[in-house]
């Protein structure tokens, strides 16, 4: 019987893919499912009996009820729409550097990367020193330059941005590493010619590096977006969504919400919106920069 | 090939399904990665008596709330004894997390074994759910150099001359010198609700709780809390005698350091320093002018996890651990805690060694614990109460405005509270 079985060739490969499969549906799947089934579910402690009640959008209408979590929705909007363009236009930037021939290009290249071996907690405590209003490396860093103090993270102002640097450091090189796998890829004999047309730099970029390296591209925008918009070790170990509400993304008040409170209806509700709202974004990315089909010969 | 292929995913399979399993007989305590060294000996020794294994797992502080909370919300079985913070104790009774303990205790008094303010914490709608393990006190630390050269007078150990927090500013305003990157004063858990509480309840504020534990309205934004917020703001914005941006973590290193004046902190703090060269003293807790003296108090203790398959065990090994008179004592000696066992509280206050510096930071505390202990707002709310409490100080101290804070906080409770009502 087994013998048979296996003489089926059309099973093999599903059976390649089995692992996979099961590991997506197991850990990716069932807990979307879950977190969207317990969205629907009010858990409530009155008279000190627990009870778990089917309420529907229930949990949603509180939701949107709560200015925090419209303050959170801002402070995520605002922190996408910041933090996208810098990191790629930077992992571009250094991608483009980092090409250029010399003789200690690899040494350069393996510096840079340094940042993507360091975990993100730990680089967020070390930010976190470094940025400290008082006794901070960057405060007497910037002090050489006649520049006064920063609060740094004790700011409502600026503790976004800094939380921006901090993300940036450690993800930039990360997302280089893609864009300069796809600048290989891009034929040197497309430069030579367009060098024997007389074409300048910007032009080299314009019309041959960024249409040859749209794919690239698009994988770094849609994978950085998704990473991006679960940041939250830098909220739970230096500002706890402060000062003022000023970093408390969704992730960070689902979080909240989940652990601290135990409030998981709450939790799950903002989670299921925040993967909606992931999707729909990365869908346009998908649609408006994503190759035609035609375009695919 | 394939063969071999189909065995390893199914036993990939059976590993990912069958990890949680555990030996169903051993005990599953969970406790403070603090106190897995003063426990351990005494654990070992409950399972030479009693034959009973147990397994300890320890967490840091924050690991531990998180783990108990998820472990809660799956009901799962595989533990058995657990710490908890004492103002939690409502809060894991309420929901279920906790079972009661007073059949455990029938043969004996609580009251007899255990101080006053441990007994009231552990309890929760007449019912006990979680003995206290030990009890904590506040003390204000000082650096003698930096005193002596801003021209201030020592604080003072004793009653009738306890310092102000008017004098505290007076004095930090003298220490404060921003070029030498020193500073007036400092909380040791500075932004917590535990250490902070203490500001409002000296301002006649209360707890921050209104009475029975479901409701904030107008309890946390009255005249006492909006005071101490304002004062809080004051020390961080306007007088600039304390830093901002130092955690919890930090504030201790910094006294250490030599860079504050006056450290306002537990008992705990003086190992750190008693063999350091630093030149430091101790003091009582200083109070608002014209308002009441009250410090911080209670501690960890140890409850039976409702949901444990073995809870006659879990509950022997609990109340070995906290009404044992050998443990208490042990845990004086070698951890320097505070006692909330009664013979604990009574080798503080007669062995000679508590009597003089540093060690009579001990006797101090237990002096500010029995005598000034204000409890936590009892509330089964506290988690998202403390939670939202902690952020706001914080919020002021990074400059935002107090009555707004403080109002916003108070919605946010209340509309909190709402699961439990």
């Amino acid at each position: 019987m087994s013998t048979n079985f296996f003489r089926r060739q059309w099973i093999v490969p599903y059976l390649f893919l089995a692992p996979a499969l099961i590991a997506t549906v197991a850990f990716k799947l069932y807990p979307i499912f879950i977190g969207l089934w317990e969205s629907f579910i009010y858990t409530s402690f009155g008279g000190g009996v627990e009870k778990r009640v089917f309420v529907w959008l229930e949990n949603y209408q509180y939701l949107f009820a709560d200015p925090l979590f419209w303050q959170s929705l801002k402070i995520t909007g605002i922190l996408t729409i910041l933090i996208n363009p810098i990191q790629i236009s930077l992992s571009l930037g250094l991608a483009l550097l980092l090409m250029r021939k010399s003789k200690y290009i690899r040494i350069i290249r393996s510096l840079f990367l340094l940042p993507v071996g360091v975990a993100l907690p730990i680089a967020t405590v070390v930010w976190g020193l470094m940025l400290d209003p008082y006794q901070g490396l960057v405060n007497g860093f910037i002090g050489l330059f006649g520049i006064p103090p920063q609060p740094f993270l004790v700011s409502e102002d600026q503790a976004l941005w800094s939380i921006i640097v901090i993300a940036t450091w450690k993800g930039v090189a990360f997302w280089m590493l893609f864009l300069l796998a796809g600048l290989e890829d891009i034929p040197k004999q497309l430069y030579e010619a367009s060098k024997i047309d007389g074409a300048k730099p910007f032009q080299n970029f314009r019309f041959i590096t960024l249409p040859l390296l749209k794919r690239s591209i698009l994988f770094v925008l849609v994978a950085d977006t998704a990473t991006n918009f679960v940041l939250m070790v830098p909220m739970i170990i230096l500002t706890k969504g402060g000062p003022m509400q000023s970093t408390n993304v969704l992730v960070y008040e689902a979080y909240r919400s989940g652990f601290y409170y135990q409030d998981w209806g709450r939790s799950l509700s903002i989670t299921t919106l925040l993967t909606l709202i992931s999707l729909i974004i990365i869908g346009f990315q998908l649609f408006f920069l994503g190759e035609k089909r035609d375009e695919k010969k | 090939m394939i063969k071999n292929f189909i065995i390893f995913n199914t036993l990939l399979i059976i590993s990912i399904f069958s990890f949680n399993a555990r030996a169903a007989e051993k005990l599953a305590l969970v406790i403070g990665t603090w106190a897995e060294g003063p426990l351990t000996p005494f654990v070992e020794k409950f399972t030479a008596d009693t034959g009973i294994e147990v397994d300890i797992q320890t967490f840091p502080f924050r690991d531990l709330l998180a783990t108990l909370e998820v472990r809660g919300n799956a009901k799962a079985d595989d533990i058995d004894a657990i710490f908890v913070d004492a103002p939690l104790v409502p809060s894991y009774a309420v929901r279920g997390m906790v079972a009661p303990m007073d059949s455990y205790f029938a043969d004996a008094s609580i009251n007899d074994i255990f101080a006053p303010a441990g007994v009231s914490a552990a309890s929760w709608n007449g019912e006990m759910y979680a003995p206290p393990l030990n009890n904590s006190g506040q003390i204000l630390y000082y650096n003698k150099d930096l005193l002596a050269k801003a021209g201030c007078a020592e604080p003072s150990a004793i009653e009738s001359e306890r310092i102000t927090w008017e004098e505290v500013v007076d004095c930090a305003k003298n220490i404060t010198d921003e070029s030498a990157g020193t500073w007036g004063m400092i909380f040791d858990q500075v932004s917590r609700y535990y250490q902070l509480q203490a500001l409002p309840e000296s301002l006649g504020g209360g707890s921050g709780v209104c009475e029975g534990g479901l409701s904030v309205k107008g309890c946390l934004t009255n005249d006492g809390w909006m005071k101490a917020a304002q004062w809080y703001y004051d020390i961080h914005n306007t007088w600039n005698i304390s830093p901002k941006g130092a955690n919890p973590d930090q504030t201790h290193e910094m006294f250490g350091a030599g860079k504050i004046g006056i450290f306002v902190g537990g008992n705990w703090n003086v190992g750190r320093w008693k063999d350091s060269d630093l030149n430091f003293g101790i003091a009582l807790h200083p109070y608002f002018e014209g308002g009441k003296v009250v410090t911080g108090c209670n501690s960890w203790h140890m409850g039976v996890w409702n949901h444990s398959k073995q809870k006659d065990a879990a509950a022997k090994l609990v109340r070995y651990l906290t009404a044992s008179p050998e443990v208490a004592l042990a845990y004086v000696d070698e951890h320097s805690s505070l006692p909330a066992h009664k013979s604990g509280i009574l080798h503080v206050s007669e062995d000679p060694k508590f009597d003089n510096f540093p060690n009579n930071a001990m006797k101090l505390a237990t002096y500010e614990s029995a005598n000034h202990c204000i409890t936590r707002g009892r509330t089964p709310a506290f988690l998202e109460f403390e939670e939202i409490v902690n952020t706001s100080f914080e919020d002021i101290r990074n400059g935002g405005d107090p009555a707004a804070v403080l109002q916003d906080a108070e919605t946010r409770i209340e509309s909190s509270m709402r699961r439990y009502k």
